[in-house]
C-alpha cells in the first residue's frame, strides 16, 4: 500500500475514536496481511473508489461493539442497548463512516481523490474475510471497551 | 516476521528486533545474548541437545568392532584415527524403540568428551547446532519420563520445538557405576582384554588426548561454521543458502583468521558481531546515493534503443536511496519514456520516510544535482524524479498488483529470506518480468543458473535475465 495512504487512516481512526468515546486509545504496531483472516464478530465495511479501489473494514467483537455503541449513545443522552439491535448497528456503521470520511478528506488535501460507498455491517460467528491479490494493512487499536482492528486494503487502479 | 532486508546496514539490526517474525518476539528477547550452544539430535522422535563443549565432533560410525558379553547398549569399539573408543547406543540406553540398522550401515553419532575420557554415542539423526541463552533453559518437567529426570540438565524451547538437554557427565558416570555393580560383567571383563576397552571406567586407561580434537576452540570447525550459519539468521535475519554460501564460506575464513589474531572467539557474541561479519556483504552504495561509477554500470545494463515505457520493481527499497538513484539514471537515459518505479519495503519506518527524503545537495554526485530543488530544510528531488517513484508499504512475499516490469532491482534481498520465501519471491519476480527483463540481485548473491533466470555477462555481478 502506498505509504502516503497509511497515515490518514491511522490518524483518523485514532482521533475519531478518542473524540467520540472520550477514552484513551492505545495503538498497536501496524502490520501487513495477505491471507484470509478471521473476523471477531462484528465487521463494518466501507468501500473506496476513485484513484484507487479497495475497502476499509472495522473489526471488533460483539461485546466491544455493544460497549462502543453505548458509549456513543450516552454522549447523545440516548438509551443504552443490551443486544446489538438496529440502533447498535447503525451506531457502529456511523463510527466507520466518520473515520473513513475523515481519512478521505485528509487524502483529498494531499491530492488523492477517493470516494466512499455507503457502509455495510456484518455480524456472526466464525467469519473470515479474504481479498485475493490484495494486501491489507492492519491498524490495531486498544481501548477500554476492547480491541478494534482497522483493516485497510487499497490498491492503485491499474 | 520475515524481515525484509532493506539496504541500509544500520537499519538491519534494529529492524530484525522490531519486526520480529511472528511468534518470535519473545524468543528474540531471549536470544539477545547467546551463551549456551548445543548440538541437537533426535532420539525416538523427540529432540535432544548436548552442550557443544562436551561434543568433540559429529561423526558417522561405520565398521565398529562388536565386543561380546557387554551390556546391549554398548555397540562395540571404534577406531577413531588410532584411538579406540567405546560406542554407546543412546536409544538402547534409554530403552527407546528404534529400527535396528542393518550391519555395515553408517550410523549418525557424536563423539563426546567427558572429563576423563571420550566416547561415541549413536543417535537417530543429528539435527544442527542451536544457540540459546542459558536464561531460557527451564528445569525438566516430569512429563519427559523417557529419560530419567536426573540426567536432564533442562529443557529449552527454540523455534517452536522443545529440546531436552542431556547432562552427559551424569549419564555416563552412572553407567560406570551400574556396570561395576553387575557381577556378570565383573567376571567376564577381567578375563578378556577386549572387554576392558568397552568399559568406561577402564577406558580411562586408554584415554589420551585426541589429536583430532582442536583443543584451541574445543569445537569441530565444521560445527563452528554451522553455528555461524545459525547465528546469522538469529542475529541478523540473514539466511545462508546457495544464493550466498560461497561468499559466506570465504568470509568465514577471513573472519576466523582475523578473530584469532585478535584472540577473540570466532563465534558471534552479539548482533554487532553478526553485522560486522556481514558488513562487506552489502552491494556498493547501500544506504546512500549511488556513486558516479555505480550509476555508469547500471546504465550499461539498460537497452540502447529508447523504450516508450520503462517499469521497475524495486523490492526491499529501505529508505529509498537506491530508488532515487535508479530514477535519476533512468530519467537521464530515457527522458522521454514513461518511467515508473514501484519501491517496496516492509519496514514501515524506513519506507514511510522515503517519499520525503531530504539531504544536503553538496553531498550528491554531480549528475544528481540538476534533478533537485532546495527548500528550507535542505534539498529534495524535483517532481520530475519524485513522480516516477511510488513508495509502498508492502511485503514482497505477498501478491501485488504491479504491471509487467522491465527490471527487478532486489539487491541483498534474497539473503534475508529463507529458502521457501526465496522461491516465492523469485517466482513472483519471474511472473512480473517482461520477456528478456532483467533482475539485479546483490553484488555477492548468485542465482542458480538452472532456475528461472540465466546469468548476464556485464560489468556488474548479480545480473540475471528471465529465461
Amino acid at each position: 500500500m502506498r505509504v502516503e495512504y497509511i497515515n490518514p487512516f491511522v490518524e483518523s481512526a485514532y482521533s475519531v475514536i478518542q473524540e467520540v468515546l472520550g477514552v484513551e486509545v492505545k495503538r498497536g504496531d501496524l502490520y501487513l496481511k495477505s491471507t484470509s483472516m478471521p473476523v471477531m464478530g462484528v465487521a463494518a465495511i466501507v468501500g473506496l473508489a476513485g484513484d484507487v479501489e479497495g475497502r476499509v473494514l472495522f473489526d471488533m467483537s460483539k461485546e466491544t461493539a455493544i460497549k462502543i455503541a453505548n458509549g456513543m449513545l450516552a454522549s447523545m443522552d440516548m438509551e443504552p442497548i443490551v443486544t446489538l439491535n438496529d440502533m447498535g448497528r447503525a451506531t457502529i456503521t456511523e463510527l466507520a463512516n466518520m473515520i473513513t470520511g475523515q481519512a478521505v478528506t485528509k487524502l483529498h488535501d494531499l491530492g488523492f481523490t477517493f470516494d466512499l460507498t455507503p457502509p455495510a455491517i456484518f455480524t456472526g460467528d466464525n467469519m473470515e474475510v479474504s481479498d485475493p491479490g490484495v494486501e491489507a494493512l492492519i491498524v490495531p487499536m486498544d481501548i477500554p471497551q476492547g480491541r478494534v482492528e482497522v483493516n485497510v486494503a487499497v490498491r492503485e487502479r491499474a | 516476521m520475515q524481515t525484509q532486508p532493506g539496504n541500509s546496514v544500520e537499519s538491519l539490526a534494529g529492524r530484525t528486533i522490531r519486526n520480529g517474525r511472528s511468534g518470535q518476539s519473545t524468543e528474540q528477547d531471549r536470544v539477545e545474548h547467546i551463551d549456551f550452544k548445543m548440538v541437537t539430535f533426535s532420539l525416538g522422535g523427540k529432540d535432544y541437545g548436548i552442550d557443544i563443549m562436551k561434543v568433540a565432533e559429529i561423526a558417522k560410525f561405520r565398521n565398529f568392532t562388536y565386543v561380546p558379553n557387554t551390556p546391549d547398549f554398548v555397540r562395540g569399539v571404534y577406531n577413531l584415527r588410532g584411538d579406540i573408543i567405546s560406542i554407546i547406543d543412546l536409544r538402547k540406553l534409554f530403552n527407546l524403540s528404534h529400527d535396528d540398522q542393518t550391519q555395515g550401515e553408517a550410523c549418525d553419532g557424536l563423539i563426546i568428551r567427558l572429563e576423563e575420557n571420550m566416547l561415541g554415542v549413536i543417535v537417530d539423526s543429528i539435527a544442527r547446532v542451536v544457540g540459546i541463552s542459558r536464561n531460557s533453559i527451564q528445569p525438566p518437567h516430569p512429563i519427559f519420563a523417557d529419560v530419567n529426570l536426573k540426567y536432564i540438565e533442562g529443557v529449552v524451547e527454540y523455534n517452536d520445538r522443545l529440546y531436552i538437554i542431556l547432562d552427559v557427565e551424569r549419564i555416563f558416570a552412572r553407567e560406570e557405576r551400574k556396570a561395576d555393580d553387575q557381577p556378570v560383567f565383573d567376571d567376564t571383563r577381567r578375563t578378556g582384554e577386549a572387554m576392558e576397552q568397552t568399559k568406561y571406567a577402564l577406558a580411562e586407561e586408554h584415554a589420551q588426548p585426541l589429536q583430532a580434537a582442536p583443543e584451541a576452540t574445543g569445537v569441530d570447525p565444521a560445527l563452528s561454521f554451522e553455528f555461524i550459519r545459525d547465528t546469522l539468521s538469529t542475529f541478523a535475519g540473514f539466511y545462508v543458502s546457495p544464493v550466498n554460501e560461497n561468499w559466506v564460506r570465504q568470509r568465514y575464513e577471513d573472519w576466523s583468521r582475523d578473530r584469532r589474531d585478535e584472540s577473540r572467539d570466532v563465534q558471534f557474541e552479539s548482533a554487532e558481531d553478526a553485522q560486522a561479519f556481514l558488513s562487506p556483504f552489502y552491494s556498493p552504495d547501500t544506504g546512500r546515493f549511488w556513486s558516479q561509477e555505480y550509476c555508469r554500470r547500471i546504465r550499461s545494463l539498460l537497452p540502447e534503443s529508447q523504450p516508450t515505457t520503462f517499469f521497475v520493481w524495486n523490492a526491499g527499497c529501505a529508505g529509498g536511496y537506491e530508488s532515487y538513484s535508479l530514477a535519476v539514471v533512468l530519467v537521464s537515459k530515457f527522458g522521454e519514456a514513461r518511467i515508473k518505479i514501484w519501491a517496496h519495503d516492509k519496514d514501515l519506518m524506513q519506507v514511510s520516510s522515503a517519499p520525503n527524503l531530504v539531504f544536503q545537495a553538496n553531498t550528491l554526485p554531480p549528475e544528481f544535482r540538476e534533478y533537485t530543488v532546495t527548500g528550507t530544510n535542505g534539498s529534495s528531488f524535483s517532481s520530475e524524479i519524485k513522480d516516477r517513484i511510488v513508495f509502498e508499504y508492502h511485503d514482497v512475499l505477498h501478491s501485488n498488483s504491479l504491471p509487467a516490469v522491465d527490471m527487478v532491482l532486489a539487491r541483498d534481498l534474497l539473503s534475508f529470506l529463507d529458502a521457501s520465501e526465496q522461491a516465492v519471491f523469485l517466482e513472483n519476480a519471474a511472473e512480473k518480468l517482461k520477456s528478456g527483463g532483467i533482475i539485479v540481485v546483490g553484488e555477492h548473491e548468485r542465482l542458480d543458473d538452472s532456475s528461472l533466470f540465466e546469468a548476464v555477462q556485464s560489468e556488474l555481478s548479480g545480473v540475471y535475465q528471465l529465461r
